[in-house]
């Protein structure tokens, strides 16, 4: 396809719009939290900001309640993606390499489980809860959060498991190990990346979460960091430095782990996903 | 809405044969538990967890159950009592019709856009192109709620940066103009909030989907002098068909459930006016304590998902089938 010099110009052009288009919010959101409190509830016209600072990271982490937000969000994300990681290395061991009654059923179940609509489901869930006396602890929203992630955690690892030779296996079987010597020696270290990819799904998912959040944990030090956010008119009034600062540093961690499995986001949410 | 969890799959991996029983022909009792041994915390968190509630929201559908009978410990069953309360307010269809309408721009907003910027991306120079997948990556990685505030910020009244480079730009009415003073208005910086969240999951399968197609096609195509409208209709459509459908329907069923940024930005205000379904049944549920209704507008909620969704997971079923061996 041979273009006119005209035609590359004007198509790169509208790339460079639709990459600024999608950059502004980001690049808003951190030059607002380095702004100067003075600077930002002016009428002056600034894309660019005039001076820089670090007060506002200074002010939104000495907010009463701050560090417990955060202690909280990473306790329950933390504790569901430890629970789920567990609980998905043992069941995807004998899902793909054992053969056993009740296989097939499992894998229906888990595959259900993933479509679960969770949002619709937090009546019975708070009512579950509150008999267990759980409602305003950390572990309701562990749990929940664990229950969440473990159907695709499963899976995935399900299939990480099988792409790993079953021969290294039987080799280190026939050099005298038994079969769960040789998953532990063998497979395990080289699930080392599923893991991983794995492990940031579930991190990011529990991570962003909000309805359950927001509905168990009515109590204001038992808050995690999403449902603080959303209350921030009430904790920062009109200081956008501070609200900006505080989801840069929320926004963090998030970013941080995304990056590292850019890539198998994009093919691990299709592959396979739907054909013809 | 992290575009992760329901359709993963790891990258290339190729399910060998299943389970081998390795040459062993005697399996002792004990060592035919191990299986069950193995799955069964996985088991019992999903059924007590996710099989559980999903039983009890349709019986609780069933039941008066308000504050009263629940601290009373009371099991009153109404039939279709909650159903036909439910069904007889008027508001209840208002925002239904609100939701699938939100739904349905979102949906449409989201993966025209995504298939744009895919097409697009094909075409630019490298350096272009890298800078448009990192904004992409950037606004798909940022959490949920910290988008949401910053939206907050650029669309604020007084000092939001779009109103006053809409005064900059000589549009002097919207100098302290409210985004969020009528439903549809809030409605729609919500969506657009949702879209730009959305598009990057969109964009890269449809632009995964792309780079799928063989390159000869387009080379032949260029050499019979087809337009561009034609290449695009007998060389990349077929090629990415399957996913546009796969992502609309993704699209549907988390845009129709949307609650944090309708929540965070107005409360589903003003005076009800950005309510959307998720939202009424916190209202309902949560706030009035309305459990037995609540339970209701869930169990219609779903249907109505199921209705708009039921190709989808018809053609998913079929194509999983395979998987499930």
């Amino acid at each position: 396809m041979k273009k006119t010099r005209g035609q590359t110009v004007a198509l790169n052009t509208a790339g460079m719009l639709v990459a600024l288009l999608f950059a502004f919010p980001t690049y808003w959101l951190l030059t607002s939290a380095f702004k100067p409190s003075t600077d930002m509830l002016t009428p002056a016209y600034d894309l660019i900001p005039r001076s820089l600072t670090l007060d506002n990271f200074g002010s939104a982490w000495e907010q009463p309640g701050f560090l417990t937000h955060l202690t909280n969000s990473v306790i329950v994300t933390v504790g569901a993606v430890a629970l789920s990681l567990v609980a998905g290395v043992l069941a995807a061991f004998p899902l793909a390499r054992l053969r056993f009654r009740g296989r097939k059923g499992f894998l229906l179940l888990v595959l259900v489980a993933q479509m679960a609509p969770m949002e619709a489901l937090f009546i019975p869930m708070f009512l579950l809860m509150q008999d267990a006396g759980l409602l305003n602890k950390l572990p309701s929203l562990l749990l929940v959060y664990f229950a969440i992630t473990l159907p695709f955690t499963v899976w995935t690892l399900r299939g990480f498991v099988q792409g790993i030779p079953y021969e290294l296996e039987e080799a280190a079987m026939v050099d005298g190990l038994s079969r769960f010597g040789a998953f532990r020696k063998v497979v395990l270290p080289l699930l080392g990346p599923g893991i991983v990819a794995t492990s940031v799904f579930a991190f990011i998912t529990a991570w962003n979460e909000f309805l359950y959040a927001f509905v168990f944990m009515r109590d204001k030090d038992k808050q995690t960091l999403p449902v603080w956010l959303s209350s921030f008119r009430t904790v920062f009034g009109t200081d956008w430095g501070g609200i900006m600062a505080a989801s840069v540093m929320y926004s963090l961690p998030a970013l941080v782990f995304f990056l590292i499995v850019q890539r198998k986001l994009v093919s691990g949410a299709t592959a396979g996903a739907l054909k013809g | 809405m992290t575009a992760t969890i329901h359709t993963s799959v790891p990258a290339g991996t190729s399910p060998p044969a299943p389970a081998r029983a390795s040459g062993r022909k005697r399996v002792g009792l004990g060592e035919k538990a191990i299986p069950y041994l193995l799955l069964a915390p996985a088991v019992v968190v999903m059924l007590v967890l996710l099989g559980w509630p999903a039983i009890q929201v349709v019986g609780i559908s069933f039941r008066k159950l308000d504050l009263g009978e629940l601290v009373r410990g009371e099991l009153v069953w109404v039939g279709l009592g909650n159903y036909s309360e439910v069904l007889a307010d008027p508001e209840f269809w208002t925002i239904t019709v609100r939701t699938v309408l939100f739904t349905a721009s979102v949906v449409a907003g989201t993966v025209l856009a995504g298939l744009f910027i895919a097409l697009l991306m094909r075409h630019l120079a490298g350096p272009v192109r890298v800078f448009v997948q990192i904004t992409l990556v950037l606004a798909w990685a940022t959490p949920i709620l910290a988008t949401t505030t910053v939206f907050q910020w650029i669309f604020d009244q007084q000092y939001g940066i779009l109103n006053k480079t809409l005064v900059a730009l000589g549009l002097d009415s919207f100098r302290g103009y409210s985004w969020f003073s009528s439903g549809t208005s809030t409605l729609a910086v919500i969506g657009i909030l949702v879209l730009w969240q959305a598009v990057p999951f969109v964009c890269f399968t449809i632009y995964a989907g792309l780079l799928q197609a063989p390159k000869e096609l387009y080379e032949a195509a260029a050499m019979d002098g087809a337009s561009p409208w034609q290449t695009f209709a007998t060389v990349s459509w077929p090629s990415i068909r399957p996913l546009v459908t796969l992502v609309t329907f993704l699209s549907v069923i988390w845009d129709f459930k949307v609650f944090a940024q309708v929540w965070a930005i107005r409360q589903g205000g003003p005076d009800g006016e950005s309510t959307t379904l998720p939202v009424l049944l916190y209202l309902r549920g949560i706030a009035d304590r309305s459990f037995g209704v609540a339970s209701a507008i869930a169990v219609l909620m779903i249907l109505v998902l199921l209705v708009l969704t039921a190709r989808y997971l018809q053609l998913l079923l079929r194509t999983r089938e395979g998987d499930v061996s």
